[in-house]
C-alpha cells in the first residue's frame, strides 16, 4: 500500500515505513538508544531527501524516548535539575547545528560531514564500548566480581569553577562540563539527525560520574526535550518535517521498542553493550567505506530551492 | 532565454497563417490530484491535424510527425562532481542551473533526429539538453559536461525522459500519446507543448497547461507546514509525545 508523503513529495510503501520503524524501534528498545543513527541513513538510502529524513527522524526519536523517560521518571530515575542544564545548553548547540546544516547543504559538503561525523563519532564510541564490554565479559567468565566505579570519586573535571549541587545525583560539581556536554550533543545531534543517547550515557557515566540509577532516565529525558526542540527548529527554519512520515515511523517504533525492551531482559548488560558496539561499528564502517570506495557515480544532483 | 524562445514562437505564429494546417488537441486530465494513495497518474494526449479555418483544402496531406514535450515547474538544480583527493572522495566541483525543469518528458512519433535537425529541436527546447543551456555562472565547457550528467541523473530518477515511440498515429492525421506521470512528479503548473512537423519544419504548435496539486489532507498538511510552521512543529511534538506515552500505557512497560 503506497502512501504519499506531503513534505517529502513522494510516495512510499506504508508497510516498509512502519517496518523499518519497527525494526529500528526493536533495536532501540533492546539497547536503550534512540535509534536515529540507524533510521536517518536508512531513510536517505530509500530515497527520502536527506533534509526531510533528518528533520522527521527527530520527531520519531521524541516518540521512541518518551515512554522510557516516563517510566524512569515514575521510578524516580530522572535528575530534572541536571537534565535542565543539559537541555538549555543543548538547545544553543542545536541552533548552531541547524545553521551549519543549512550552510553545508548549500556548499555541497553535507554528505561528507555526515559521513566523517558518523565515522569518527560512531567509530570511537563503538571501539570504546567493545573494549569495555569484552573486558567485563571476560571477567565474569573468570568469576571475578566486577566492582562498579564509585560515583563520588572525583576527577579534575569536577574541580572546575562554578560549582552547582545536583541533589538527586548526589553530585556537587562544576557546571562547565555539564554545559559543554549539552552543547556538543545538541550541535552534533541536529547536524547528524541523531538523539545522541549513545554519547550522552558514556559522558554522564565516565565524565560526570552520575550514579547508574540516574544515567538512563536523565539521558532519555534530555533526549526527549532536546529532540522536541530540534523538531520545532527544523519545522520553523527548514520546514522539512514530514508529519506523516514521522507518524508512520513512530507507530512502528513504539511497538518495536516494547518488544525490544522485553527481549533485552534475556541478555546481560555487557552482552547488550557488546552487541550495540558491534552495531555502532558496522554503521561507522559503512560510512567510512563510502568515503574510500570509488563511488558508482561520481556525479550527483540536488535541488537548491525554487528560484533565487 | 525561455522568454526569447516564447517571443520567437509568437513571432513565428504571426508569420505562420499562410500554413494550411492547424492542430486540434486535448489532454485527458486538466489537473492531476495528489491524494494519500497517489502512485502516479496515467495521462492521454490526443488530437488531430485539420485544415486551417481559412484554407481552401478539405484534407491535409502528410506525412506528419508529432512531438509532445511536458515540462514541470522550474527549480534551481545543482550538479556536483566527486574527485579522489588524498584517498577520500569529495565533492569538489559544482554547477548551478537556474530555472531548470523539475520534470521533462518528450513523446514523439519517430526518432527525434529523423523528425528534424538538431538546431530546430534545440531552439524549440525539445531536446532535454537544451534546458541546460540557460545562463549560469560556469563556463560553457563545464556547463555542457555537468548539464549532460544532470540530464542523465534526472533520467535515472524518471523525471526526464524521451520516448521516441510515445506518439501513435491512429490515422493519417489523428494521434494519441500516453504518459505515466510518476509518483515523485513535483506539484505545480505543467506545460504540454505539441509540435507538428512536416518535412523537418514546425507547421503547427499548441500549448496546454495542466496542474499537479495536492488536495484534501495532503494539501492541508503541506500548507500548514509553510504557513503555520510554529504550530505545525508543536503539533508534531505533541503527536510524538502522545504516541510515545500511549505506547507505554498500552504495553505497560
Amino acid at each position: 500500500m503506497q502512501i504519499y508523503l506531503p513534505i517529502a513529495e513522494l510516495s512510499v510503501n506504508l508497510f516498509f515505513l512502519v517496518g523499518i520503524g519497527g525494526a529500528v524501534g526493536f533495536l532501540s528498545g533492546l539497547f536503550g538508544v534512540g535509534g536515529g543513527f540507524l533510521l536517518t541513513p536508512l531513510l536517505i538510502f530509500s530515497g527520502v531527501p536527506s533534509s526531510v529524513a533528518v528533520a522527521s527522524v527527530t520527531g520519531q526519536v521524541v516518540a521512541a524516548s518518551t515512554s522510557g523517560a516516563l517510566s524512569h521518571y515514575r521510578r524516580g530515575g530522572v535528575d530534572l535539575h541536571l537534565a535542565m542544564y543539559l537541555v538549555l545548553s543543548g538547545i544553543l548547540g542545536a541552533v548552531a547545528g541547524v545553521a551549519v546544516f543549512a550552510m553545508l547543504r548549500d556548499a555541497g559538503q553535507l554528505d561528507l560531514v555526515i559521513s566523517v561525523g558518523f565515522l569518527v563519532l560512531l567509530g570511537s564510541v563503538g571501539v570504546l564500548m567493545l573494549i569495555e564490554s569484552t573486558r567485563s565479559m571476560l571477567k565474569t567468565r573468570k568469576g571475578v566480581v566486577v566492582r562498579e566505579r564509585l560515583p563520588n570519586q572525583h576527577n579534575w573535571i569536577h574541580g572546575l569553577p562554578m560549582r552547582v549541587r545536583f541533589k538527586k545525583s548526589r553530585l556537587y560539581i562544576s557546571v562547565l562540563p555539564v554545559l559543554g556536554i549539552g552543547l556538543f550533543i545538541g550541535f552534533v545531534g541536529s547536524l547528524l539527525g541523531i538523539g545522541g543517547g549513545f554519547i550522552m550515557v558514556p559522558a554522564l557515566v565516565y565524565l560526570l560520574r552520575v550514579p547508574g540509577s540516574m544515567v538512563i532516565g536523565t539521558s532519555l529525558a534530555q533526549v526527549v526535550a532536546m529532540m522536541a526542540a530540534t523538531t520545532m527548529l527544523h519545522a520553523v527554519q527548514s520546514q522539512s518535517v514530514d508529519i506523516l512520515l514521522a507518524f508512520c515511523l513512530m507507530l512502528g517504533g513504539t511497538v518495536g521498542a516494547q518488544f525490544g525492551a522485553s527481549a533485552g531482559k534475556y541478555l546481560r548488560g555487557e552482552q547488550l553493550r557488546g552487541l550495540l558496539a558491534l552495531l555502532v561499528l558496522a554503521v561507522a564502517i559503512r560510512f567510512g567505506l563510502s568515503l574510500i570506495i570509488t563511488p558508482s557515480d561520481v556525479f550527483s544532483m540536488a535541488v537548491q530551492g525554487i528560484r533565487q | 532565454m525561455m522568454r526569447l524562445f516564447l517571443l520567437a514562437a509568437a513571432l513565428l505564429a504571426l508569420i505562420l497563417p499562410a500554413q494550411a494546417e492547424r492542430l486540434v488537441s486535448q489532454i485527458s486530465n486538466e489537473s492531476v490530484e495528489i491524494t494519500s494513495s497517489f502512485d502516479g497518474e496515467r495521462m492521454t494526449f490526443f488530437g488531430s491535424i485539420a485544415p486551417d479555418a481559412g484554407a481552401t483544402e478539405k484534407f491535409v496531406t502528410g506525412p506528419f510527425q508529432v512531438v509532445i514535450t511536458i515540462i514541470g515547474p522550474t527549480q534551481v538544480r545543482v550538479a556536483r562532481e566527486k574527485t579522489h583527493n588524498f584517498g577520500v572522495w569529495l565533492n569538489t566541483d559544482q554547477v548551478q542551473f537556474q530555472d531548470f525543469p523539475s520534470y521533462f518528458h518528450v513523446l514523439s512519433s519517430a526518432r527525434l533526429t529523423d523528425i528534424s535537425d538538431i538546431t530546430t529541436l534545440t531552439t524549440n527546447a525539445i531536446l532535454p539538453e537544451s534546458h541546460t543551456l540557460a545562463s549560469n555562472t560556469a563556463d560553457w565547457w563545464k556547463t555542457a559536461v555537468f548539464g549532460r550528467e544532470l540530464v542523465r541523473l534526472m533520467t535515472e530518477e524518471g523525471l526526464f525522459g524521451v520516448q521516441e515511440n510515445g506518439v501513435n498515429f491512429l490515422s493519417d492525421n489523428f494521434y494519441s500519446a500516453r504518459l505515466t506521470l510518476p509518483s515523485n512528479a513535483p506539484p505545480g503548473a505543467y506545460l504540454a507543448q505539441t509540435y507538428v512537423f512536416k518535412n523537418g519544419e514546425v507547421i503547427a504548435r499548441k500549448s496546454e497547461g495542466f496542474s499537479v496539486r495536492k488536495i484534501g489532507f495532503e494539501r492541508f498538511l503541506a500548507l500548514s507546514a509553510v504557513q503555520q510552521p510554529l504550530l505545525y512543529g508543536l503539533v508534531c511534538v505533541i503527536l510524538a509525545l502522545f504516541t510515545g506515552w500511549l505506547g507505554g500505557v498500552v504495553f505497560r512497560r
